[in-house]
């Protein structure tokens, strides 16, 4: 039993990479229609290891559901070993499937959606590769792994969004996202450093177990590292600006790593180090209070955003803010249920949208598009079930989740728990405010103009690889959420429970009281956006608050005067005053005093015979003194 | 030992040696530079000698009639570079020899 | 008296002896610097003898002052008036460094000299009449010192090639002004 839990995570981890190196090393030898199946077989096959090990572990008696599995020893200095192992618990089984089953989903998809790209291998590549990262992340037995899985799904990040690389705009949101990531990677390794001189370890049941004993300073620092890396992945103010430009990238990009796994990484990352955070409260309720920040900021930018992903990419920063709540309040159960039923429905979100730009030959303006709803009523359809799973309405899986975080901050009580959940509450209202204004902008009223042109009559709504996958996940997005019936079962809290044990827990009362608040504000949300839209306006008129959120608050403009100016005016400056008259002339200067020095040298060989004798004589009579004194 | 001691001859020897130093850092006319070296291998020779008989070893001859046959022969090849220099019309000029000139 | 003798003898052969090596140096007639040296080689042969060197004397006389210097007044008769040179001259500082420099190598001899006075400079070995023969020299320099004796031979040998191919007449192109 053991040794097939431990086999099916491998199974799961290594298949995507070998799908990666196969298209790699394959080149233009196979088809770009192998390469695409490769990459989804090979993420199927991932998933079924990942099933194995769920059953495996399902099966198993509770209190021997944690498998660590070691392949070798990767480093060792002195003391301190790293080892290259994978963790199967009941956490990173979930994380498992989910990675791997809305994975192997979108990757079907985009077989349909990049049909036709010139460069269709090198996606799929990229697209296993990720895979594979996300799921060493998720998978790793230890902090360094799990490192080098973060680093690796930033760079997939970078490829992916730059794919289509002869667009300036995309190459330039790469670099954005890298760049932010990166800082992000390094808080979390100053974090892993921390953790070694602290601990001499990086395991986490070896860390887990000595993290009393440590000073408060040291693991406020460490968890401070830590949650620095969880915000720049999955951006969180302030390391949030690359999300939107990250939409650059093809929409199977956008819906498997910027909404169902890779930002979600930093949520997974809060309830793995929980020990760590609980043991140092303060970071633990920062981590809540940033999420809760982004879940206002982001819900309130995407009312004013034309394009209909960067909607969705506001609204999944918002989401995760959500999660951030959960995990900085304690309700880790909550925090990994609210990122499963996310997955579900914003990849459903993102690859119906995707549907919709394939239909329109590539547009993006919602305020190009109208009346959708006759011309791809499936799509609708879906598109509908996954905007009421986001609002929050019952019985669609995100208001099992949604909610359940927003009253176990209620339930964790005292002043910081009321704001939270008055945030929450507040969230919900912007959820159904943004998310009708864009359903209503793409499929109601009348058919535009650009539609009637564009609309490609009689093709169907998209192939059968990318209908397929949108039609299972609008089957999850609806029922995804029955496994926490609060009161009834609640099989999924338990599972997580094993692994990161909960600090707060609501009642049933109270867990029923905030859905009626929340789905109520969602539904006034709902009123308020369609009013909006009959009445042929947006909802937000004052011209003064438009520009500000149209300029998402000014992030990027701040960031750039405060840190990307100084930093250009520096080097500039360096290269003026330094670079040029130090470090170059400087080497002229080596060059030509060599030679005067050489010249110099040269005049004593006067040619003069008797200078030589003379200097003979000198040097013999200074050897006398020489030979006496050491006599 | 009758006569000085051994010390004497050590000081004569060492101002003659100073003496054919003096010769050849001063002389241009390479022949006397020749001269001042044969004094200065002579003043060698003679300390040689005088610690031969300091210490009762014959070693110390033994040398300096090495040292008189290596002199001869280094005149030998220096007169001979003499007179090439003047069968060739270079000037017997020392100073004038510097093509060593770096 | 003997004794005396000795220091008279002594006295004058090593006044003799700088005389002629100060003769040798600073007269500008090539032809008296070399009969100055044969002078400074014969009080030299003296001075030998008075150390019990009886053969290096005779050696000394024959070799140096023999065969030597008749070489050198051979090269000094054919040169004739191209050997002469004026005394010094070329750069004053040269000239004043090799004084001090003769003086500084003179000054430190003497002191080392003086330091070792005591110790190791007071009582000479005895030696045998025998001590400086021809017999011994020559037995020495057959058993103990064969090497250096071989060496030297070979030394000359070289000399001798050297001297012959110094003395090769110049072709024309050769010339050198």
């Amino acid at each position: 039993m053991d040794s097939a839990i431990s086999a099916g995570g491998w199974v799961c981890l290594l298949s995507p990479l070998a799908g990666a190196v196969a298209i790699a090393l394959a080149g233009g030898r196979i088809s770009r229609r192998a390469a695409a199946w490769i990459s989804v077989l090979t993420t199927f096959v991932a998933f079924g290891g990942a099933l194995v090990v769920f059953v495996g572990l399902w099966a198993a008696d509770p209190s021997d559901r944690e498998h660590v599995s070691t392949a070798y020893t990767w480093l060792s200095a002195g003391n301190f070993d790293v080892e290259l192992q994978i963790l199967v618990d009941t956490l990173s089984s979930t994380m498992m499937l989910i990675v791997s089953g809305v994975g192997g989903l979108i990757v079907w998809y985009s077989v349909g959606y990049m049909e036709g790209d010139d460069e269709e291998r090198r996606y799929f590549a990229y697209m296993s590769l990720f895979v594979f990262s996300m799921l060493l992340l998720v998978q790793a037995g230890n902090f360094l792994l799990m490192l080098v899985g973060w680093g690796l799904v930033g760079l997939a990040s970078y490829l992916l969004i730059g794919f289509w690389h002869h667009k300036p705009e995309a190459v330039a949101a790469a670099k954005k996202a890298f760049v932010m990531n990166a800082i992000g990677d390094a808080t979390f390794a100053l974090g892993c450093v921390l953790l070694i001189w602290s601990t001499g370890s990086l395991e986490f049941g070896d860390v887990f177990g000595q993290v009393d004993s440590l000073s408060s300073t040291t693991v406020n620092l460490v968890a401070l590292g830590l949650l620095g890396g969880a915000v720049a992945k999955s951006a969180q103010i302030p390391l949030h600006t690359w999300l939107p430009d990250a939409m650059e990238g093809p929409t199977p990009v956008s819906a498997l790593i910027h909404a169902a796994t890779m930002v979600t990484a930093g949520v997974y990352l809060l309830v793995r180090a929980s020990p760590i955070f609980e043991a140092a409260p303060d970071v633990q309720h920062l981590a809540a209070i940033i999420g809760a920040i982004t879940l206002l900021v982001a819900g309130v930018v995407a009312l004013v955003q034309w394009d209909i992903k960067r909607v969705i990419a506001y609204s999944t920063m918002s989401q995760i803010g959500y999660m951030f709540l959960a995990a900085g309040i304690g309700a880790y159960g909550y925090a990994i249920f609210h990122l499963m039923t996310h997955a579900f429905f914003k990849a459903l979100l993102f690859m119906t949208a995707g549907l919709v730009i394939h239909h329109l030959d590539g547009e993006q303006d919602i305020r190009k598009m109208g009346g959708l709803r006759s011309i791809m009523p499936r799509t609708h359809v879906a598109f509908a079930v996954g905007g009421l799973a986001l609002m929050g309405i019952p019985i669609f899986s995100g208001f099992w989740s949604k909610d359940g975080i927003v009253s176990a901050a209620f339930a964790s009580g005292d002043a910081l728990g009321y704001t939270l959940y008055v945030a929450g509450l507040l969230g919900a209202l912007l959820t159904g405010l943004y998310t009708t204004r864009l359903y209503f902008a793409v499929f109601r009223g009348e058919p535009s103009e650009f539609v009637k042109e564009h609309a490609h009559e009689g093709h169907g709504e998209g192939p059968r690889s990318m209908t397929i996958p949108v039609g299972v996940l609008t089957v999850l997005a609806t029922i995804g959420g029955l496994v926490v019936i609060p009161g009834v079962w609640e099989p999924f809290l338990h599972w997580i429970d094993e692994t990161a044990e909960p600090l707060v827990q609501a009642t049933v009362a109270e867990d029923y009281g905030t859905s009626a608040i929340a789905v109520s504000l969602a539904l006034i949300g709902f009123y308020l956006a369609r009013r909006a839209y009959e009445k042929g306006r947006q909802f937000v008129t004052n011209p003064g608050i438009w520009r500000v959120l149209e300029h998402k608050l000014y992030f990027d403009e701040a960031y750039d005067a405060l840190f990307y100016k100084p930093a250009a005016a520096l080097s500039v400056a360096l290269r003026r005053n330094v670079e040029e008259p130090v470090v170059e002339r400087s080497l002229d200067e080596i060059g030509s005093g060599t030679i005067q020095v050489g010249g110099e040298v040269g005049r004593v060989q006067s040619g003069l015979l008797r200078t030589y004798a003379v200097a003979v004589a000198f040097a013999v009579c200074v050897l006398v003194v020489v030979f006496v004194a050491v006599r | 030992m009758d006569g000085p001691d051994v010390g004497w001859y050590l000081i004569v020897a060492a101002i003659l040696f100073g003496i054919g130093a003096l010769g050849v850092m001063m002389r241009r006319s390479p022949l006397i530079v020749l001269l001042s070296l044969e004094i200065m291998l002579n003043a060698a020779n003679l300390t040689l000698v005088a610690f031969a008989r300091q210490q009762g070893n014959l070693d110390g001859q033994i040398f300096a009639l090495a040292v008189m046959a290596v002199a001869a022969a280094e005149v030998a090849i220096g007169l001979g570079l003499i007179v090439a220099m003047a069968r060739r019309r270079v000037p017997l000029d020392v100073d004038q020899a510097s093509a060593l000139r770096g | 008296m003997g004794n005396f003798l000795v220091w008279v003898i002594w006295f004058v052969a090593a006044a003799a002896c700088l005389g002629t090596g100060v003769a040798v140096v600073s007269m500008t007639n090539p032809f008296y610097s070399a009969l100055s040296l044969i002078g400074n080689l014969a009080s030299l042969a003296v001075l030998y003898l008075l150390l019990s060197a009886e053969f290096l004397a005779a050696a000394q006389v024959l070799v140096y002052a023999g065969a030597v210097m008749v070489m050198f007044l051979f090269v000094v008769a054919y040169l004739g008036g191209r050997a002469d040179a004026p005394w010094a001259g070329g750069p004053r500082l040269l000239r004043g460094a090799a004084v001090v420099a003769a003086a500084a190598l003179l000054i430190e001899i003497v002191v080392v000299l003086g330091l070792a006075w005591g110790d190791q400079l007071t009582d000479p070995a005895e030696v045998s009449g025998s001590f400086g023969d021809p017999a011994q020299i020559g037995e020495a320099f057959l058993t103990d010192h064969l090497l250096a004796f071989e060496i030297t031979s070979i030394v000359l040998l070289v000399a001798a090639i050297g001297g012959v191919v110094l003395g090769t007449t110049p072709e024309k192109e050769d010339e050198v002004a």
